[in-house]
């Protein structure tokens, strides 16, 4: 198992209630398959994750990318800044 | 001529944007011309779906934020050779009516440079893949506001 810390921001954070969590994941792991866990293990999070967005250690990471171990994943909703 | 060295700012903040202080450091001796993009809160909105805003509330995720606004400058400096300097900055926190939330400014030799349309790529950037939300307080409840654009790979 990998270890990672996920981070939460706006709607997303809301939702989750919490801003981060750790989480430990096989070493196959893919963004898919980290969305498909949250959805099962936390219901609240299940409808987000149809238009979240996704990064790993800072740049944007799509459905197809294996999440590394000690990877810094935030999860969020489209940005809204200016 | 392309400038041999580009001041480029580029953070998050808590505090009041100081556009003179900003203006003087991206300012060279060869700089004859500033592009200046500031975004305010709206207290009073008419277009779309007219209400009023007591003020929003600013967020980041500010490690990622400050890599994606150099991203930015980076990216202006590809598209505008001739820019002399590059100022993004974004306020985060309780940020009320007519208060500066932004600030991109770009500096030139000459105003026919493209140095307007380098501030106004840099503010349409800056709503894309920046990392940042806001929340608006207004007197009939909260309302997170999303943006619609999906960055793609390498973004």
């Amino acid at each position: 198992m990998n270890k990672i810390k996920l981070l939460f921001f706006a709607t997303i954070r809301d939702r989750a209630g919490t801003k981060t969590l750790e989480l430990d994941i096989p070493f196959d792991l893919t963004i898919q398959g980290l969305k498909d866990k949250l959805s099962k293990d936390y219901p609240n999070l299940k409808e987000s994750m149809k238009s979240v967005l996704i990064t790993i250690n800072r740049e944007y990471a799509f459905d197809e990318a294996v999440v590394p171990a000690n990877a810094e994943v935030a999860l969020f909703p489209p940005v809204s800044g200016g | 001529m392309q400038p041999s060295y580009v001041p480029t700012i580029f953070f998050i903040t808590e505090s009041e944007i100081d556009l003179n202080d900003l203006l003087g450091q991206i300012t060279q001796t060869s700089t004859g011309a500033a592009a200046i993009f500031t975004g305010m809160v709206r207290g009073v909105t008419s277009r779309d779906n007219p209400h009023e805003t007591e003020y929003l509330e600013y967020e980041a995720y500010i490690p990622m934020a400050e890599e994606k606004m150099k991203q930015v400058a980076d990216e202006i400096h590809e598209r505008w050779p001739v820019i002399e300097g590059i100022a993004i900055v974004q306020r985060i926190g309780r940020l009320y009516p007519k208060t500066p939330t932004v600030l991109i400014a770009c500096t030139a030799a000459h105003r026919d440079t493209g140095v307007f349309d380098a501030a106004r790529y840099g503010i349409d950037r800056l709503k894309e893949i920046v990392p940042v939300w806001k929340k608006e307080i207004s007197p009939t409840g909260e309302l997170w506001i999303e943006g619609d654009y999906i960055p793609k790979p390498g973004e």
